[in-house]
């Protein structure tokens, strides 16, 4: 098994750098398609992680694949639920137990950083996460102020106990995805653009598309004040071996989410420098481009050579291939849709005209647009998986 | 990153050693041991609440 597991990350890593392995590593992305394929709800991967754990390593074991992540449903909404997060709709309890975990955005005269609470993240963002953020999105928990109580204490016990012995079963899990099946652990380490950031838990999309006509000054200060913060994080989770990459988890920092000017003026500037400094400290991230973000190739075309690997969702492939191609590994492409509605021979069609138009000179890893949920077709995977190693031979 | 205006709290520090150490009587011991102590779980403060943000 020992020797699978080398072959597999010389195969993986080989391709990560941009070179031409034995053959096309695969790489997919399996969330809620595992708790389908192992006969658990999405309730129940959500909310036991073990199951979720037995869910992805039974993945493991009966496809042909060279990386996984530990758990792709990789919010544990038992661990939400102690801290008493409000932003998630938990399945089983607020939406169908057959409904993968969903991300609840409020609207925006409810969003959890005020218009004029930028100042406070910019003079010191982890005291505003504690002190103001905190509670906003945990009702257990007191702000500044208020006093204290049983639930708020036990918010921040359990919460932290829970996160810890969470993260503590990823070691266990990534060792037994390398002993019994002979599976890289795909990625370590996570990273979110500060503007991403911003959008997603603090000002709300619809915040930040009026912030940024309204108060752009404040945008970007803040953008800037989150940069050491989010490449500490990024670092402190990376793969010591410098192996595998950090997760780079694009939102809506792209045209038309914004504009060109935008992401010119606020995305890339705050973002490129934390790129450049995780690269010289060793370590690739995975631009896990969701959406399409075609619109801004050649911003990405300036970072170093093998720097990242560049994760293909809803955009053209082969554009993203004539324009960066040379430069950094390509993944995915596969479109989910055809694995949920499509038959196995149409897969491997599509598998076949992906391989084809980016993979000949290696620098391509095989998986889906994006994470594959509960609707994809057992058969199609299986083909996607089948078909890549018959014809992604080198 | 050179360029970046040095934040008021460190990345991966929630209550500096320095600002702790004021509400210590004089240190007998070894210093550093302590210093390095509260640092490392400090530092699981920082995780904590920056998780929260990013992966929860």
């Amino acid at each position: 098994m020992e020797q699978l597991y080398a072959e597999r990350l010389k195969r993986y890593v080989t391709a990560m750098r941009n070179e031409k392995p034995d053959m096309i590593p695969i790489r997919p992305f399996v969330a809620e398609f595992t708790a389908k394929y192992a006969g658990y709800t999405c309730q129940e991967v959500a909310h036991d992680f073990e199951k979720a754990f037995v869910a992805a390593r039974k993945c493991a074991a009966d496809f042909d694949w060279d990386a996984v992540v530990g758990n792709m449903v990789y919010v544990w909404t038992g661990l939400t639920q102690a801290i008493g997060l409000k932003y998630y709709g938990v399945p089983g309890i607020d939406i169908p137990p057959d409904t993968g975990f969903q991300y609840i955005e409020p609207p925006p005269e409810k969003a959890f950083m005020k218009p004029d609470e930028y100042d406070q993240l910019i003079e010191d963002p982890t005291g505003f996460l504690f002190n103001v953020w905190l509670p906003r999105v945990s009702p257990d928990v007191a702000a500044i102020g208020e006093p204290a109580s049983y639930r708020n204490n036990l918010s921040f016990l359990k919460g932290g106990m829970a996160m810890l012995s969470y993260f503590n079963a990823f070691g266990k899990q990534n060792e037994l995805l390398r002993t019994e099946s002979g599976t890289v652990s795909a990625i370590s380490g996570i990273l979110k653009a500060p503007f991403d950031i911003i959008a997603d838990k603090l000002r709300g999309y619809l915040g930040l598309v009026t912030d940024v006509m309204e108060r752009p000054d404040k945008v970007l200060a803040a953008c800037e004040a989150l940069m050491p913060h989010l490449l500490h994080v990024a670092l402190s989770g990376a793969d010591p071996d410098k192996k595998v990459p950090i997760g780079l988890w694009m939102h809506r920092g792209c045209v038309p989410f914004f504009s060109q000017e935008h992401f010119d003026k606020f995305y890339w500037p705050t973002l490129k420098p934390i790129i450049e400094e995780i690269w010289a400290h060793g370590h690739q991230v995975l631009f896990y481009a969701e959406g399409d973000w075609n619109a801004h190739l050649n911003a990405f075309a300036e970072l170093p050579e093998k720097s990242i690997v560049y994760h293909v969702d809803k955009a053209d492939i082969f554009e993203v291939h004539k324009t960066i191609g040379h430069k950094f590994c390509i993944s995915g492409g596969i479109p989910n849709w055809l694995l949920s509605n499509g038959t196995p021979d149409e897969v491997r069609d599509y598998c076949k005209k992906v391989i084809d138009g980016v993979a000949g000179d290696g620098g391509y890893i095989m998986d889906a647009s994006a994470i594959v949920q509960d609707d994809a077709k057992i058969e199609n995977i299986k083909a996607m998986t089948e078909f890549t190693r018959e014809y992604g031979v080198y | 990153m050179a360029k970046q205006k040095k934040p008021k709290r460190k990345p991966g520090v929630c209550i500096p050693w320095e600002e702790k150490k004021k509400e210590l009587p004089e240190i007998s011991g070894d210093e550093e041991l302590i210093k390095k102590v509260w640092e490392d779980i400090d530092g699981l403060g920082y995780v904590y609440i920056w998780q929260c943000l990013l992966s929860f």
